[in-house]
């Protein structure tokens, strides 16, 4: 998939290249409108990430002409204002998603997916995930046709380690996602592990869940 | 006491007083009075006497005796002439007895000696005062009812014209400084007066407020830019980390130290956020337009937070009417308000302790009760607690000392009154009332 990356922080623009690069995204960067209003016009992205406070004008009003020449592509918001005007008139002019900064890259990715599964219709079929297989839009994991019942935060959690497999996710990454801005640091921690251990106990009654490693000190991963 | 009040009390008490000293000085001043006239009329009928004498002589009174005396019939006047001794010179007037008929009367008397022809004589002129002093009670009645009439009407003109006199007072009151809910959004209006004393009174509140306003402004305006400038190396670091962290070939050490640094950027990410959040609510940012019920943002609130009150063997007891719907709230914003309670109801609570939330509805509007049995807080810091990054508690856990500055940025943005009792190792409990609701069904019913 191709992404243009529209940022003037050049190394946070450097920063997320990198990132989706791993995970198999083409990147262009644009450090100003300009070059941004070039780029599209150019070519043809899936996903556009659009910050607003741009040196030589604002990202908003960069929106509905990108909308004209990608009208196939996905638009992100990321923004430091994080103002709800700005969220509501960006979303108004059609963009899909709006990221607050700070953001974790592994938020902006997992956005990313959801988007691609909406719109392109990407892993809209069953992911599988060792002897189960798992439908990231109905939201439902099986062990051949028999479906496990997960609670809402568990399945969010495995979802999320599914999406970034082969990465170890530290406990603060996994309950900044599940909590947004009401983690609480440290202190959700024990919970990330609690709902780790009921995610292994129901599973395991189907199929070993090997694939779901603990690393010592650091946090989750799933290995494929 | 009100001004107006202490005003009549002492224009009225110093009327009183005038009259009373008034009243009580009559006697004293009828006396003044009646003997200043009693002198003069002395002198008047002396005046005679002589004139009588000067014209007719000695002659006139003594027709051949050698000494006249008259006096009228109940014995308050008389008059005697007679020859003065050698060297008897007098003209006064004193106050003496004479026996007149052998009764003593007590007379002021005006004794004047003269010459007529070869012989002196002495002129003597009577005038009792006991008849002089006769007027004194029904004076002193008269008197006390004119002045006290005069006292009521005064003091209803008095009553008026205080009211009118101290009413921009009031206005001042009323507007500058009870109605007037901070942040001062609309500009305050003069209060129309001719007295120069309060035109300097309204229009130092009105620069106070005024000064108030632009401090607030300039703090609100550092918050927003100070916390917009810190999201974005935020970011950086934070997306650095992440990549490094992903990186194939890194120690575990550093795998821990990077694991660490997150942590950290962690908090100051946190910091940063709940002072931005904290300046747009300051900022109007949010809209007040939603109605909620307060048992299901309480239920989702509990379902977010459900894990931790688990792991902290709590008891929770919730009792809230089903049927009752708050106006011109914000939704999003009441949610924060109400976690960030009921997240420190666990906070600081006991291990196996327990949580209560419940509701009434009063006088004063709508309440919802959130007792808990935790550690409580101390008397002195109560007054502190919404302070920013005030920590009252120095647990494990005590978090960015935020949380209550929120909710109470929250609470006043939206009307919300929130107080606090507390008891240190007993609990505390935090009543939250809202002016603006809506309750069908009474209470009870289902």
């Amino acid at each position: 998939m191709k992404v243009l990356i529209i940022e003037d922080e050049k190394t946070l623009a450097y920063e997320m290249e990198t990132f989706l690069k791993k995970a198999f995204y083409l990147c262009d960067l644009a450090h100003t409108a300009a070059k941004a209003a070039e780029c599209i016009e150019m070519n043809q992205y899936d996903f556009i990430l659009l910050d607003l406070g741009l040196p030589d004008g604002d990202g908003l009003s960069l929106l509905p002409k990108a909308k004209k020449h990608n009208p196939e592509a996905a638009y992100i918001i990321l923004t430091a204002r994080g103002n709800l005007e700005d969220k509501i008139a960006g979303l108004d002019l059609g963009a899909d998603d709006y990221l607050a900064k700070p953001f974790s890259l592994l938020e902006l990715q997992s956005r990313m997916q959801a988007i691609a599964r909406r719109k392109f219709n990407v892993n809209a079929e069953t992911v599988p995930l060792g002897d189960f297989s798992v439908n990231l839009q109905t939201r439902f994991i099986y062990f051949q046709v028999q479906q496990i019942e997960l609670s809402r935060k568990e399945f969010d959690l495995l979802s999320y380690l599914l999406l970034h497999k082969n990465r170890v996710l530290t406990r603060m990454q996994l309950s900044e996602h599940i909590w947004g801005t009401f983690a609480d640091d440290d202190y959700d921690s024990n919970y990330i592990d609690a709902h780790i251990k009921n995610i292994r106990k129901k599973l395991n009654t189907y199929a070993p869940t090997d694939w779901l490693e603990t690393v010592r000190g650091v946090g989750y991963r799933i290995r494929k | 006491m009100k001004l107006s009040v202490k005003l009549i009390y002492f224009i009225t008490g110093s009327k009183i007083a005038v009259v009373l000293i008034f009243i009580l000085s009559v006697p004293f001043l009828v006396e003044r009075i009646a003997s200043e006239y009693t002198n003069y009329s002395l002198r008047d009928q002396q005046k005679k006497v002589m004139n009588n004498v000067r014209r007719h002589g000695v002659g006139f009174y003594l027709q051949g005796d050698k000494s006249y005396g008259s006096y009228t019939m109940l014995k308050e006047e008389y008059i005697a002439l007679e020859p003065a001794g050698p060297g008897v010179d007098m003209d006064t007037i004193q106050t003496e007895e004479r026996i007149v008929e052998q009764d003593t009367l007590n007379y002021r008397v005006l004794s004047y000696t003269f010459r007529a022809g070869p012989n002196r004589y002495l002129l003597e002129i009577g005038k009792t005062t006991g008849s002089i002093n006769q007027y004194n009670k029904p004076l002193q009645r008269i008197a006390l009812y004119v002045l006290m009439g005069l006292i009521a009407v005064t003091i209803i003109i008095d009553l008026i014209f205080t009211r009118i006199l101290i009413s921009p007072l009031k206005e001042i009151i009323q507007t500058k400084l009870i109605k007037r809910k901070f942040p001062f959004k609309e500009p305050a209006v003069p209060v129309k007066t001719s007295t120069g004393d309060f035109k300097y009174l309204d229009q130092s509140l009105i620069d106070l407020m005024d000064q108030i306003n632009v401090d607030f402004e300039k703090e609100r305006e550092f918050t927003a830019n100070a916390s917009h400038e810190l999201m974005t190396p935020i970011s950086i670091l934070q997306t650095k980390m992440e990549n490094l962290l992903a990186e194939e070939n890194i120690s575990e050490a550093t795998t821990m130290s990077i694991i660490g640094m997150m942590k950290t950027l962690g908090r100051l990410k946190k910091i940063s956020s709940s002072l931005l959040f904290i300046s747009r609510i300051e900022n109007a940012q949010f809209a007040r337009t939603d109605q909620i019920k307060p048992a299901k943002l309480i239920a989702d609130v509990l379902e977010e937070i459900s894990h931790r009150m688990e792991e902290k063997g709590l008891k929770l007891h919730v009792s809230l009417s089903d049927d009752v719907t708050l106006n011109n709230v914000n939704q999003d914003l009441l949610f924060q308000f109400f976690y960030n309670l009921i997240n420190n109801a666990i906070k600081y609570n006991v291990e196996k302790g327990s949580i209560s939330i419940s509701d009434h509805r009063g006088r004063s509007g709508y309440s919802i009760v959130i007792s808990d049995s935790g550690i409580g807080i101390a008397k002195e810091e109560l007054d502190f607690i919404f302070d920013r990054f005030r920590k009252a508690n120095l647990g494990e856990n005590v978090g960015y000392g935020l949380g209550l500055s929120i909710v109470k940025s929250i609470a006043v943005y939206n009307g919300i009154d929130v107080k606090v009792a507390s008891v240190v190792g007993e609990g505390s409990k935090f009543t939250i009332t809202f002016g603006d609701f809506d309750a069908k069904i009474t209470r009870g019913k289902p």
